[in-house]
């Protein structure tokens, strides 16, 4: 199969997949008839295919038996009083994911898990009434690895995958070719191809190779330790670690040997040059050369006029000006929203305004609504509006300070550790809620991870977080004191439930693949309309009328928490774990429903860099 | 398939005895239920997509029990010029480890009988696309020759590379595996899981061939290893 070139490789595989036109099928037959390699090829590939098809079949057949012998009732909450606000130990997020032994093909073997909740994608129930999301997985299939104790379900150890061998450390006005195919800073780079039409990408590799590719460039990622260049210039800087990385191009393996080199590839040509240290040459005419530092060479054919072709390789981007580079987009993205945020701060519709982003670090979290605003509270200020503002929000325990995401100049706000939550108190009747904020989720640890969140939860108060399994969530409790029993399925016992109210899901927004993304956010609780609508990234996820059962317009929000949820009435040192794993930095809230315009608005002049 | 069609194909030498043809319809059964996989893998080489592929296996079946009477593994096995013994005595009296006798093993008897039978699936083959509509894909007959001659010649690496193929897949990450799989589950394909997930279909194909090469890199180098030990 080696022997083959990728022109009749891909002519092979469109065979198969039966995408092959009939004038291309012509010269396969050709080739098929005159060429015994091609035969060979041709054979092994079908045979494969066949092989993947029995396993496929295999797979799935034993997915399906294997998921309903293990499924089992297990609650997704472990319950221990009797009352809301009491205990609750999530399951952790893996409680839904199951650990199957798979018998593939012939043989077994543990093909390992789901890789995360989403791709289980549990068929969740989503009508009659929520308890905050307790009873909403009554119909999801809850499957525990074999002999894991039900009551202990929360330790099994189910280890999490995900296909990559790459991340992307920077970006510089990269234009993807294919948009739908584009990746951001931060994200791992699975194997495959990526082409840009411009602009630069640093890529380390999990061996620790880091790249510079200057776009228009097309790239094959082959594994942690091997990546083609067909077209592009690139910078690659090898530690220790990573000797033996190999970049290919034209008809050539480049072997780093601990070193930094630049390569400019055309198809079926390439020059490198050796900045520092050594490379070694494999195949192709240079076959078992070794180049030193300042050395060049030309691989595959080389061209006409080779001086001129050498200066390309001057002016290649360094690390160090690729930083300078970044750092100055993201700078410029900030000082555009700050001077937005200016404006946004005397919209005399916002309950409370934390931009955060350009805090500088200490205990308060400044709301920014005018004073003005802050004052003309319906004339009906409850408490004393003393020098502080009462809607400033309080940082208590171990909320980290990191960057926002505007990188540098910009400042986020890490709720990684149970404790850590922002304090506020917004007293005050509303008639509509628009929650905006930029999250960056870095893991769903807990069953449901805050957002905002009401203390008390009582009547008219909100909550907002994102489920394990990526779904944003939105509720305003109905009515507190209506006993609502639901059944626990942990002992399909009654227990009571906090109140009436319904907890409005969107699709998942998240998946670990996501982890680390800055995301725009928004819900719209809009009862003049009777709709609650969902936003990621300026772009609406869901929308859901308010059925007259829950339907509520005298809003509050009284004392409630960013980024966690404190309960200071609950009745036992309990308390639910819901701390967001990841950074806030900036959550404005306003008394009104803004439409789909104002939520695109509000994304465009907030977004960093990476988002297009 | 009625009682009169049975009695039509059934071989006429070994009807004679009723255990005699007991015997043999048992040795026949379980060499085609042994080498059926082959049998059909050899067929879907053959033809350009699996359709007919169910047709032509079916096909090759009957018209090798009709001729079972003609199969000598001997012959069709190793061209060894071992002492012809009855086929059945082959596989009831001599355990498949090694011996000595030079008489046929139950190994070879199973390898003789798949290249006998992939020789009668080329000829149902041939025949089966001659009946089709001729506007469709099919291979040229010189090509349908060309290959069932190599692909007959290289049973045995199939064979390999079938266990080589599950160790291989082991070795890609899960997602990876995943998709490889997912678009070789029957009535699937990249397109349709592109169109589903929204991705396009190109950048699908480029990361399925990717994985495509991938595997095939990996069994060959599997094979390869083994063939040094």
């Amino acid at each position: 199969m080696n022997s083959i070139d990728d022109q009749t490789r891909n002519l092979i595989f469109q065979a198969i997949d039966q995408t092959i036109s009939p004038d291309d099928f012509d010269r396969l037959q050709d080739l098929l008839q005159s060429e015994p390699d091609v035969r060979e090829a041709y054979l092994q590939a079908v045979s494969l295919s066949e092989s993947l098809r029995e396993c496929s079949e295999a797979d799935a057949a034993n997915r399906g038996t294997s998921a309903g012998t293990l499924k089992q009732s297990i609650s997704e909450e472990q319950w221990t009083g009797p009352v809301a606000n009491s205990i609750r130990i999530s399951a952790t997020r893996y409680a839904i994911a199951a650990l199957l032994l798979f018998a593939v093909c012939s043989v077994s073997w543990w093909m390992g898990r789901f890789s995360s909740a989403t791709s289980l994608n549990p068929t969740v129930n989503l009508g009659e009434v929520d308890s905050q999301g307790r009873n909403t997985y009554s119909d999801t299939p809850v499957a525990q690895s074999i002999g894991a104790s039900s009551k202990q379900n929360s330790t099994q150890a189910i280890e999490q995958t995900i296909a990559g061998h790459a991340t992307i450390r920077r970006l510089v006005d990269l234009r993807w070719t294919n948009t739908d195919a584009s990746f951001r800073e931060g994200d791992v780079l699975p194997s495959g191809e990526f082409m840009f039409e411009s602009g630069i990408a640093e890529i380390d590799f999990f061996c620790g190779a880091n790249l510079i590719v200057e776009g228009p460039a097309s790239l094959e990622i082959e594994s942690d330790w091997s990546v083609r260049l067909s077209s592009g210039r690139l910078r690659a800087n090898v530690p220790p670690a990573a000797r033996g990385f190999v970049v290919k191009a034209a008809d050539t393996e480049i072997v780093d040997l601990g070193t930094e080199f630049v390569l400019d590839a055309t198809g079926d040509r390439a020059l490198v040059g050796v900045i520092d240290g050594e490379v070694k040459i494999r195949g192709g005419a240079h076959d078992g050369q070794h180049l030193f530092t300042e050395q060049q060479k030309w691989l595959g054919i080389a061209p006409d006029n080779e001086l001129s072709a050498r200066s390309r390789l001057n002016g290649l981007s360094t690390a160090n000006e690729l930083r300078v580079r970044r750092d100055d987009a993201a700078k410029l993205r900030f000082d555009r929203w700050a001077a937005e945020a200016g404006k946004i701060a005397k919209d005399d519709r916002l309950i409370a305004y934390y931009p955060i982003s350009d805090l500088s670090p200490g205990k308060v979290v400044r709301d920014v609504t005018t004073r003005d605003n802050a004052y003309r509270v319906d004339g009906n200020v409850r408490g004393v509006e003393s020098s502080t503002n009462a809607r400033d929000g309080f940082v208590v325990g171990p909320v980290q300070w990191s960057l926002g995401r505007f990188g540098e100049p910009s400042v986020g706000l890490e709720f990684d550790r149970p404790g850590a939550r922002v304090r506020t108190r917004i007293d005050r009747d509303f008639s509509a809620f628009t929650f905006s904020s930029w999250v960056r989720i870095d893991e769903l640890d807990h069953l449901y991870n805050a957002l905002f969140m009401a203390d008390g939860y009582e009547n008219g108060e909100p909550h907002w977080q994102i489920r394990n399994d990526g779904r944003l969530m939105f509720s305003v409790m109905v009515d507190d004191s209506q006993p609502v029993m639901v059944n626990n399925r942990f002992d399909n016992t009654k227990v009571a439930d906090a109140g009436l109210h319904r907890v409005y899901f969107t699709p998942p927004v998240w998946d670990i693949s996501k982890s680390g993304h800055w995301m725009h956010l928004v819900a719209v609780y809009d009862p003049a309309k009777r709709m609650v609508t969902q936003y990621a990234d300026g772009k609406q996820v869901s929308s859901e009328d308010i059925q007259d059962r829950f339907y509520i317009d005298k809003l509050q929000i009284g004392a409630s928490e960013i980024g966690n949820w404190g309960q200071p009435f609950r009745s036992s040192s309990w308390f639910a774990v819901r701390n967001l794993n990841g950074c806030i930095d900036e959550l404005a809230i306003y008394d009104a429903a803004l439409d789909a315009d104002e939520v695109e608005r509000l994304y465009d002049s907030g977004k960093p860099l990476g988002h297009h | 398939m009625n009682r009169s069609s049975d009695k039509n194909i059934e071989p006429k030498r070994k009807r004679g005895n009723g255990a005699q043809q007991a015997q043999a319809y048992e040795l026949f059964v379980s060499l085609l239920a042994r080498n059926e996989p082959s049998i059909r893998r050899f067929v879907r080489s053959l033809l350009p997509t699996a359709e007919g592929v169910d047709d032509v296996v079916q096909e090759t079946a009957l018209e090798c029990w009709k001729k079972f009477d003609d199969f000598d593994p001997d012959i069709a096995a190793s061209h060894s010029e071992s002492q012809a013994v009855p086929v059945a005595s082959s596989l009831t009296e001599h355990s498949s480890t090694k011996d000595n006798s030079g008489a046929t093993r139950p190994s070879q008897a199973s390898d003789a009988f798949v290249r006998w039978a992939c020789v009668i699936a080329r000829f149902k083959v041939l025949s089966w696309q001659r009946d089709q509509s001729r506007d469709r894909l099919r291979f040229r007959d010189e090509v349908v020759r060309s290959l069932a001659d190599t692909a007959i010649d290289q049973l045995g690496r199939r064979e390999q590379e079938r266990d080589a193929i599950e160790k291989c897949l082991q070795e890609l990450g899960h997602e990876e595996r995943r998709l490889v799989l997912s678009v070789h589950f029957p009535g699937e394909s990249v397109a349709r899981i592109a169109a589903e997930t929204g991705q396009q279909a190109r950048r699908l194909y480029t990361q399925v061939n990717h994985l495509r090469r991938q595997l095939l890199q990996c069994i060959n180098r599997r094979l390869a290893q083994e063939a040094s030990i």
